[in-house]
């Protein structure tokens, strides 16, 4: 389930990011641009730009359309998603793991990073397998960066079941997280200021 | 056409048509049950949608049917009747959207899909007692006028497969049919639906004769869950059900079992498109195939069927349909079997547009709110 959205250009840009306790890390930002020219981004802190393709592609369908990703996805469980620490591990982007966890009763909370599992549809599939056996759903943040937790936050307006929750590996300022509604992902890219120097090629 | 079964005998359907008119001007087309509970609940609904965002459907879900299936106090009709707005939401963000509800759902992942072809447990010109569709079973040769009937489908539409409808009055009756259909149509898919009203020894013992045939599927074999658990793990043929894994609450229960194969699931008995889609990725997950139900549907809940199955890479089954058996439709666009398939309309939403006079013939009632 990618976007569905006629795609006529992409590129993927590396950066350094600058903010939070992530300082220096390196960033893949990806750019998608719709056939009517409208622009999405996605991004990731890990090294699959896949998962930040993906992103943009939503980000650009949603902002061609003028309505933000959950209302593509089927609409919002909730306004605000709980933000809370935890160091408990993820679990591994493995559906045999994923299965057993399940079928075992490991877990209450699935805790799963949706940048390591890859798209907005690998975590819609475990979120329905949550739904099924009445566990929640935990999305990981995993360098707290803003860009992430909007992501999480975008993602977990979609979730059916009451725990739902965006995890962080540190403390946060606010308990919880309003859900946008601003087109498409809803993600503030001037947090980075490297983000506004980005030379993105001309599809021409 | 009379459809005989083991549930009723029936000659007409009655289904409920719902029209959703957004502030943006654009209306979309959904349909549910035809049963006055399923068509009360639905006006009921309908007034709590009035100034909502057709677009927030979780938020409307929740609103409507509560955050729980125990918050759902009207049991299958309320998730019947949601499942009629739901789809008249989907069709209306599709149109609002530019996109049509394959893509919205996940894609268009096909253009043309086969379809089922329902057949009756038996040939009657009209509807007929519970006794004489008994008596009816006890002339074996009586089978003949079922496997001409299959044939006459064949040649009029090219169908490809078949569910047959059983009485549960005979297991000869059953087996010998299923031999002579395989007989006549050797390549065909066949489906065996007797809904579950064989006790669970007698259903296992027929399935065991029936497993050399190499059928589709059973379809509910017999009942319940448990029963139906245990006959799976008596037979080699894969074993679906409409009727026992019907609701988000059981499909854990029916994994952890490992009660069926085919999860044949009804997108108005889930209560809707989200719902439908959230139950075959979980079913993906752990296993089973997720497959269409349906019964004598409009055109409406006919082309929403083959919008999910195109959208979802797990529907791999052919879907159920009975659309061809009726005498008129609603929509203005002849929704057809060619060669045992059906074609995705093209446009956004549904891709379908009521036809009014069409629908007005066949009104028995109706409101509007607003």
């Amino acid at each position: 389930m990618a976007a569905p959205l006629a795609i006529a250009h992409t590129h993927v840009h590396s950066l350094r990011v600058s903010t939070g306790t992530c300082a220096g890390a390196e960033a893949l930002v990806a750019r998608v641009l719709a056939a009517d020219g409208t622009a999405g981004f996605g991004c990731t802190l890990n090294d699959d730009a896949g998962v930040a393709r993906d992103m943009a592609a939503w980000d650009a369908l949603g902002k061609s359309r003028q309505v933000p990703l959950f209302k593509l996805l089927g609409g919002s469980y909730r306004t605000t998603v709980a933000v809370t620490k935890d160091d408990l591990p993820a679990l591994r982007p493995d559906w045999t793991e994923l299965r057993k966890s399940i079928l075992e009763g490991r877990y209450e909370l699935l805790r799963i990073d949706p940048f390591a599992w890859g798209s907005v549809e690998m975590v819609q599939t475990i979120a329905a397998s949550a739904a099924a056996f009445e566990l929640g759903v935990a999305l990981l943040a995993p360098n707290a960066h803003p860009w992430e937790i909007q992501y999480c936050a975008a993602l977990a307006a979609t979730l059916k079941g009451d725990d739902c929750r965006v995890i962080l590996r540190k403390d946060f300022p606010e308990r919880e997280i309003r859900i946008k509604e601003d087109p498409g992902i809803g993600i503030d890219w001037t947090v980075e200021p490297s983000f506004q120097s980005i030379k993105w090629q001309d599809p021409r | 056409m009379v459809h005989a079964g083991s549930m009723y005998v029936i000659q007409k359907t009655e289904r409920t048509v719902v029209e959703l008119a957004l502030d943006n001007g654009v209306t979309g087309l959904g349909e549910t049950w035809g049963t006055p509970e399923a068509y009360a609940l639905c006006a009921r609904f309908a007034k709590t949608w009035l100034g909502k965002d057709a677009l927030d459907r979780f938020a409307l879900r929740d609103a409507t049917l509560g955050r729980s299936g125990y918050d759902n106090r009207n049991g299958r009709n309320g998730l019947a009747a949601f499942a009629g707005l739901d789809l008249a939401a989907w069709d209306a963000a599709g149109r609002s959207l530019g996109l049509s509800v394959a893509e919205l759902i996940g894609g268009r992942g096909r253009e043309s899909m086969d379809v089922v072809c329902t057949l009756p447990a038996a040939i009657f010109p009209k509807a007929v007692s519970r006794s004489e569709l008994t008596r009816h079973h006890d002339e074996l040769s009586n089978t003949r006028k079922v496997v001409d009937f299959a044939l006459g489908q064949v040649k009029k539409f090219g169908f490809k497969s078949f569910k047959l409808k059983s009485a549960a009055c005979s297991t000869e009756w059953d087996w010998k049919l299923l031999n002579e259909l395989k007989e006549a149509i050797p390549a065909a898919r066949i489906r065996f639906d007797p809904n579950a009203n064989y006790p669970p020894a007698v259903a296992t013992a027929l399935c065991q004769r029936l497993d050399p045939l190499g059928l589709e599927f059973f379809e509910d074999p017999t009942g319940e869950l448990e029963g139906i658990a245990r006959l799976k793990a008596a037979v080699k043929t894969p074993v679906a059900t409409n009727m026992w894994v019907v609701r988000d609450e059981h499909l854990a229960p029916a994994i952890r079992r490992s009660a069926v194969d085919v999860v044949l699931g009804d997108l108005f008995m889930w209560g809707g498109i989200d719902a439908w889609r959230r139950m075959a990725r979980a079913a993906k997950v752990f296993g089973l195939k997720p497959a269409l139900h349906s019964v004598y549907e409009t055109g409406i809940a006919t082309v929403a069927n083959l919008h999910l199955a195109s959208a979802l890479p797990e529907v791999e089954y052919p879907n159920d349909a009975g659309l061809h058996f009726l005498s008129s439709d609603v929509l203005a666009e002849p929704q057809e079997v060619t060669e045992g398939a059906m074609k995705l309309p093209a446009g956004p939403g549904l891709g379908v547009t009521l036809d009014r006079k069409k629908l007005e013939k066949l009104t028995l009632e109706t409101q509007s709110l607003q």
